[in-house]
């Protein structure tokens, strides 16, 4: 999504060789949360927990994602440091904004609410520390800012006020503490209505309690009617017992499943016995090293094309399929997320997902199991060949698993792995069935790729690349150069993965 | 026959709010997505930040299932209906905002372009009713 070049002081520290302190204009935002020895008193734990998620979760990558650098975390608050004031801005608004989506199911009196203070001033930096008036007037916006609000400085607002659209209240000139000039006040507005109104909260749970209570009595009367059912035309009515809710023994019909939103997976996986089984490795096939054109001009993601060579490995030959997963899981080293035929591949899992799995196969089997970087895929998935789909340039039809590729009305669906013919390194399901991570995190075109076929790293890290397509994308998905990427720690159905294993 | 015809239908009738609520989680009658930025027929040159608007519901991650909020997707150039029953696809076309962002950096060759929003539950379904914001149209120079 951004791939944009920019000297960023993330990550690196400003400080030059000769060790000094740099004075330099910065955006400085300053947050902390409003009634926080409040919510401290209430549940000390529970609100420490959370806080550190948020801090994990949310505001350091908010931050990293802005060109910012956090510069230290203050209990329950926070300081980072920005180039630019339009991007400090835009942090502050993604925060509060996601914020209110972490509030909504939470009771008001365990809200945590975040009040943020920009400014932009003359700073002193140091590698873990920032110092200067710029630095207090932005702790001290904080400080006036209402909960859930965004307050800047005058600095800010004349910089951004026509590069972001957004709402500005003027809150006039204020004096704060221990700052001889007053300082003038904006109140960000990003979207006035955006602070969302939870009055319809109440509502909405009377909506569900009462479908819950509907749903009880619609799965009440349906056991009824099949035990009744059972009873007169015991064996005679096959067509009738196809849910397995219905099939199963009269037990009390407890209603499970019956809210729609929280609802875990329902696989029951047995515990895991106390000495780990031995586990059963995928099926993997060699790949001999070589070199190979990277890439295509058929889309701007995949150009340039690259000259990249690739020594031998190894890769799974089909994608991990749920069975493999499902051991994953009883070793309890992995999500229980999973259902479907045990010859299915594994769907629905993020890249830090596919990450838990090989880091617990390399763990289990004492082998280098790692995911495959993105180079090691496409030399893969082309076996040898240079042409649009690995068979030639003409997609054909029965050759994958895609949308609107087979004659047959047989269309969008997840199938078993290797039901299509395996390319010439006798891989199977190399373009179509399901999405593949790889290592790599995603950078929008190859500018600067490396072509030794590892992984690349650096840049935005928050997505990574997925290859192959899935049963729900078109024809030109299934081409080996195809590339998409995906947020890093979000499920989606079509998404699975294959391993690698380095000799 | 009669009594397994009966059967067959209270199933189905029984069956029918499992079909909707697998899919539709509710959104509240009041809610409101729409792009901030650009509007309707602006003209803009090179990529663009696009921002996304929502009242009276909340943005969260994907798979979070808090009541009442939900997570961006961004269809671009998408001319086939919405399909309520179905995840919202995940190609080049309908971008995904899974980690809860509020706006996107957006590159589009130069030419006419239609953005249109559509909040999705925890599993990336379209909420019911749904919510869309219109689609919009821009021209990038």
């Amino acid at each position: 999504m951004r791939g944009d070049i920019r000297p960023l002081p993330s990550g690196k520290h400003p400080t030059p060789p000769g060790g000094t302190a740099v004075r330099r204009l910065a955006a400085i935002a300053a947050g902390d949360i409003a009634g926080y020895s409040r919510l401290m008193g209430l549940d000390e734990e529970g609100t420490l927990a959370r806080l550190k998620r948020i801090q994990r979760e949310l505001i350091e990558p908010t931050i990293a994602e802005h060109h910012g650098r956090m510069i230290k975390t203050t209990g329950d608050g926070f300081l980072a440091i920005f180039d630019s004031p339009v991007e400090a801005v835009r942090c502050a608004i993604v925060i509060q904004q996601s914020m209110v989506g972490r509030n909504t199911s939470l009771p008001r009196q365990h809200w945590i609410v975040y009040r943020i203070g920009v400014n932009l001033g003359d700073v002193i930096v140091e590698p873990t520390d920032v110092y200067g008036d710029g630095v207090n007037i932005a702790v001290r916006l904080e400080g006036i800012a209402a909960p859930g609000e965004v307050y800047i400085s005058g600095g800010v607002y004349e910089q951004i006020k026509n590069k972001l659209v957004c709402g500005y209240q003027s809150l006039g000139d204020r004096q704060v503490k221990n700052i001889t000039d007053p300082v003038r006040v904006y109140r960000v507005l990003p979207d006035p209505a955006a602070i969302v109104s939870v009055r319809h909260r109440r509502e909405v749970a009377l909506i569900i309690v009462l479908s819950a209570a509907l749903l009880v009595i619609a799965i009440g009367a349906l056991w009824y009617f099949v035990k009744q059912q059972g009873i007169r035309t015991a064996g005679k009515t096959p067509a009738v017992v196809q849910t397995p809710k219905a099939a199963s023994p009269p037990a009390p019909p407890v209603p499970v499943e019956t809210s729609p939103t929280a609802r875990p997976a329902p696989v029951v996986v047995p515990a895991a016995p106390q000495s780990s089984p031995p586990v059963t490795e995928p099926e993997m096939t060699a790949i001999p090293g070589g070199s190979f054109a990277m890439g295509s001009n058929d889309d701007a993601s995949e150009k340039p094309v690259h000259q990249v060579s690739v020594k031998a490995f190894a890769i799974s030959k089909f994608p991990i399929t749920v069975r493999e997963w499902n051991e994953c899981v009883a070793a309890k080293q992995c999500a229980d997320l999973v259902s479907g035929a045990p010859d299915m591949p594994v769907t629905n899992v993020s890249w830090a997902d596919a990450k838990q799995f090989v880091t617990w196969l390399a763990q289990a089997t004492h082998k280098n199991y790692r995911l495959p970087s993105e180079a090691e895929w496409e030399y893969a998935a082309r076996g040898g060949t240079q042409t649009k789909f690995w068979w030639g340039d003409q997609f054909r039809s029965g050759m994958a698993s895609c949308k609107n590729c087979s004659d047959g009305s047989t269309g969008a669906q997840l199938v078993k792995v290797g039901n299509f013919e395996p390319n010439r390194f006798g891989l199977y399901d190399m373009g179509g069935t399901v999405d593949q991570w790889v290592e790599d995190c995603w950078h929008k075109n190859y500018q600067g790729a490396p072509t030794d076929g590892s992984e690349w790293l650096d840049g935005d890290c928050t997505s990574h690349v997925i290859r192959s397509g899935s049963w729900m994308n078109d024809a030109s998905y299934v081409r080996p150069a195809n590339r998409d990427h995906y947020d890093t720690g979000v499920r989606y159905p079509t998404h699975g993965f294959r391993v690698a294993l380095s000799p | 026959m009669e009594i397994a015809r009966l059967a067959v239908l209270s199933i189905s009738l029984a069956l029918l709010p499992v079909a909707a609520h697998a899919q539709g989680t509710p959104s509240p009658k009041d809610a409101l997505l729409y792009i901030i930025w650009p509007h309707d027929g602006q003209t803009i040159r090179g990529a663009f930040w696009c921002r996304f608007g929502l009242r009276n519901m909340g943005v969260t991650h994907a798979g979070d299932t808090y009541s009442n909020s939900g997570h961006h997707h961004l269809l671009v150039d998408v001319n086939e209906p919405l399909d309520p029953k179905q995840p919202i696809a995940q190609d080049k076309s309908h971008l995904h905002f899974g980690a809860g962002q509020t706006e996107a950096h957006i590159e589009l060759p130069p030419g006419k372009h239609t953005l249109q929003l559509v909040l999705g539950d925890a599993k990336h379904y379209p909420f019911d009713p749904l919510v869309v914001s219109k689609k919009i149209t821009v021209r990038i120079k």
